[in-house]
């Protein structure tokens, strides 16, 4: 690992410069708040953002994805079979995804290649893409990402991790990726080794403390499935949920996707769509029968996933990296903190 | 609001301790400052959590749809509209609800609130109307009145329109100069112009349906856009498809809609909903003389037919 | 209905709403042809169509 220092003047025109070679995703303002989307030639990434409504799930992971295509037409040879609809795998960078956001895809790879099937698309994208990362100083109210394995600082999942200190960037360039691209950007000013750590981890620190929410799920794994299923704080948990997909939606670590074919005269295309397990027709089978026709069971559903199938599956804790995103943005505020924090402290009565 | 807090308090907790009702159906502080969330209290004791102050922006009709029990509920001007609507189109029974009516003095537009600061915020304080709003970088006294929501600033009813017992005083109604000087500003753009503003106004979507499933209009088994056989719309990011939905959901609350707001509120993307409603309620009050819910003994206008309706349309 | 269609954009004169008997064949002409002169002369309609792609 080296440590680089980039002066903020010359920044952007070391994207710029990575413009050439990569295609740029970063965050960027529209009138909805901030996202994480494809940068267009005179955009920058604005590194300032404090919170984005969505996360960089979709860039590598589209709301709606095209996966195959074929045509009705007969006098086509290849008439009725699927091919693998085009995509664009040359390299591309998300500059300034936040530390926990690049975990999350990290959680997301783990379904998308799990030693039995491999997402091509998902995890092709992830092959073409480097992380740059930018350290969050100053953590949100609903930040809780230290106590789910990550953090404000978290180099784990990325490729770079920027940190800002004022006027200049600390680069701490993690990986090959992230040597190439610092590289292409002309980021290669070597900064004092003593003196960057030091700085970094103050702010480290500094960012750390500043996060003052936590959950706790130590004693989850402990815990039956059958116990926490039929535990009776689910109706009251899911009282208020209106079932949208918000959640879901906003989550940097929801994968579900729903596959539809849509054709015209002859073509047809088959694509993939997030998919959200608030919505009735998630579950709804063709007999017209629904496992979890209750909105509880539903809610549920969510909970159990991210806090206690996935971490009895993965034994890599829970599928939630404590972006906060679902807090804030659920409309009638149910709180997976504590959710998680109930069923940690759940004892069945005897 | 603290008056009517305690207020609501004690008429719930009488309610559930004379076995009156089966639960209240009200507001609970969230984990939030601004969220005042929908909560039902079955006991005594937990008619204490519950809260009202100018953030209860979720329409409580929404929770009693289809539901078998007796039900306590807290029910602004709007609400109280609802519920109307909801005992007209047989969704609930007038003797199966306790209506605990609360004059309201309209509620805050989160999105206006936060746009004024930069970071998260830490604190909501309400004094009269006078807010303190506390962020994690600044504290700030603002003027409830600057605040309101756009659907709270043109309500014709912040009374309930039915209750069974009151949570305080009525307020007194505004007079407005013109409460649709929004739609008029669309309806003044030419096709082209009215056409590039609505898809502009959707482009965010991502298709939560949190709208949808807000309102409580929207009690269909099955909406038209879950309908798999036959297929109305495209479930992609398609424009079109995304278009489809908000006009045909719009449309489906012609005549029934009360501008409660709770889509907006809902909403994660910040996409303002109520621009398609909002000319389906001018369109009944121009063409109907229709305001939504103020009267149990009458229906909705597209569900009767009368002679006397406008036909100019048809030849 | 023809109201809010208006309302996003779409043209009225695409709009038509006609009552006709089966016995007023010639009430039935005289609608159609009003009908496709007058979309005809707007041209085309590219508004709330879906591209597939």
């Amino acid at each position: 690992m080296n440590l680089v220092k980039i002066d903020k003047n010359g920044f952007k025109q070391g994207i710029d410069r990575a413009r050439k070679e990569y295609r740029l995703f970063g965050p960027a303002k529209g009138k909805e708040g901030h996202t994480i989307r494809h940068l267009d030639t005179d955009e920058y990434p604005d590194m300032t953002y404090n919170d984005s409504v969505l996360s960089a799930k979709s860039v590598l992971f589209p709301q709606t994805e095209k996966m195959l295509y074929t045509t009705f037409d007969e006098s086509e040879p290849d008439h009725h079979i699927m091919k693998r609809a085009q995509a664009d795998y040359s390299p591309q960078a998300v500059v300034g995804i936040k530390p926990f956001d690049a975990k999350a895809l990290e959680i997301l790879h783990l379904n998308f290649d799990n030693g039995d099937y491999r997402d091509p698309y998902f995890c092709d994208a992830l092959e073409a893409t480097t992380l740059v990362g930018i350290a969050v100083n100053s953590p949100g109210s609903c930040d809780f990402s230290t106590s789910t394995g990550t953090g404000p600082f978290d180099e784990s999942a990325l490729d770079i991790l920027l940190v800002d200190t004022g006027d200049q960037y600390y680069a701490k360039i993690i990986t090959d990726k992230g040597q190439s691209f610092a590289e292409t950007c002309g980021f290669e000013e070597a900064a004092d080794e003593k003196a960057a750590t030091d700085e970094i981890n103050a702010l480290k620190e500094k960012a750390e403390n500043a996060v003052t929410s936590e959950i706790q799920y130590e004693n989850i794994a402990e815990k039956s499935i059958v116990e926490l299923y039929n535990a009776p704080l689910w109706d009251d948990i899911a009282f208020s949920c209106i079932n949208c997909g918000t959640c879901t939606f906003v989550c940097p670590t929801c994968w579900c996707f729903d596959i539809q074919d849509e054709s015209k005269g002859n073509s047809c295309t088959r694509m993939r769509n997030w998919d959200t397990c608030m919505s009735p027709l998630f579950t709804l089978h063709a007999s017209g029968h629904n496992p979890r026709g209750e909105k509880t069971s539903r809610v549920r559903q969510r909970f159990m996933h991210k806090l206690k199938y996935f971490l009895d599956k993965y034994d890599q804790g829970i599928m939630c990296v404590g972006c906060g995103r679902c807090v804030k943005q659920c409309p009638v505020n149910i709180d997976i903190r504590e959710v998680c924090n109930k069923l940690n402290a759940y004892e069945e009565k005897a | 609001m603290d008056k009517y807090t305690e207020k609501i308090r004690s008429i719930a907790g009488n309610l559930l301790k004379d076995g009156k009702v089966d639960k209240v159906i009200g507001y609970k502080q969230g984990s939030l400052p601004m969220a005042a969330n929908p909560f039902a209290a079955r006991t005594q004791e937990q008619a204490e959590e519950l809260v009202f102050n100018s953030t209860c922006v979720m329409n409580l009709a929404n929770y009693l749809t289809d539901t078998t029990e007796k039900i306590a509920v807290v029910a602004k001007g709007c609400d109280s509209r609802n519920i109307v609507n909801h005992i007209v189109e047989n969704k609930i029974k007038r003797d199966q609800v306790y209506i605990i009516g609360v004059p309201c003095s309209g509620m805050v537009d989160k999105r206006k609130i936060t746009s004024e600061f930069e970071t998260d915020l830490t604190e909501f304080a309400e004094n009269g109307d006078e807010i303190t709003v506390k962020s994690l970088e600044k504290e700030k006294v603002i003027q409830k009145k600057d605040y309101l929501r756009d659907c709270c600033l043109t309500c014709i009813k912040p009374n309930p329109v039915i209750w069974d017992e009151l949570a305080g005083e009525f307020v007194e109604e505004k007079k407005m100069e013109n409460r649709f000087a929004s739609v008029e500003k669309i309806e003044n753009m030419n096709p082209d112009e009215r056409y590039s503003y609505f898809t502009e106004l959707t482009r965010t979507c991502i298709r939560c349906y949190g709208c949808r499933n807000a309102c409580p209009l929207c009690y269909c088994p099955t909406c038209f856009v879950d309908e798999s056989g036959p297929q109305w719309v495209g479930k992609g990011q398609n424009e079109t498809d995304i278009q489809t939905f908000h006009f045909l959901r719009a449309f489906h609350c012609a005549g029934r809609c009360t501008d409660c707001g709770a889509c907006e509120e809902a909403c994660p993307m910040g996409i303002k909903v109520r621009e398609f409603t909002k000319k389906l309620v001018k369109d009944s009050s121009e063409l109907f003389d229709w305001e939504t819910g103020l009267d149990l003994s009458k229906r909705p206008p597209l569900d009767t037919y009368s002679p006397e309706d406008p036909d100019d349309f048809i030849k | 209905m023809g109201n809010l269609l208006e309302h996003i954009g779409i043209e009225r004169e695409r709009i038509h709403f006609s009552w006709i008997s089966s016995a007023e064949a010639t009430k039935f002409v005289d609608v159609v042809k009003e009908i496709t002169d007058k979309v005809r002369s707007l041209g085309p309609n590219e508004k709330f169509k879906k591209i597939y792609n």
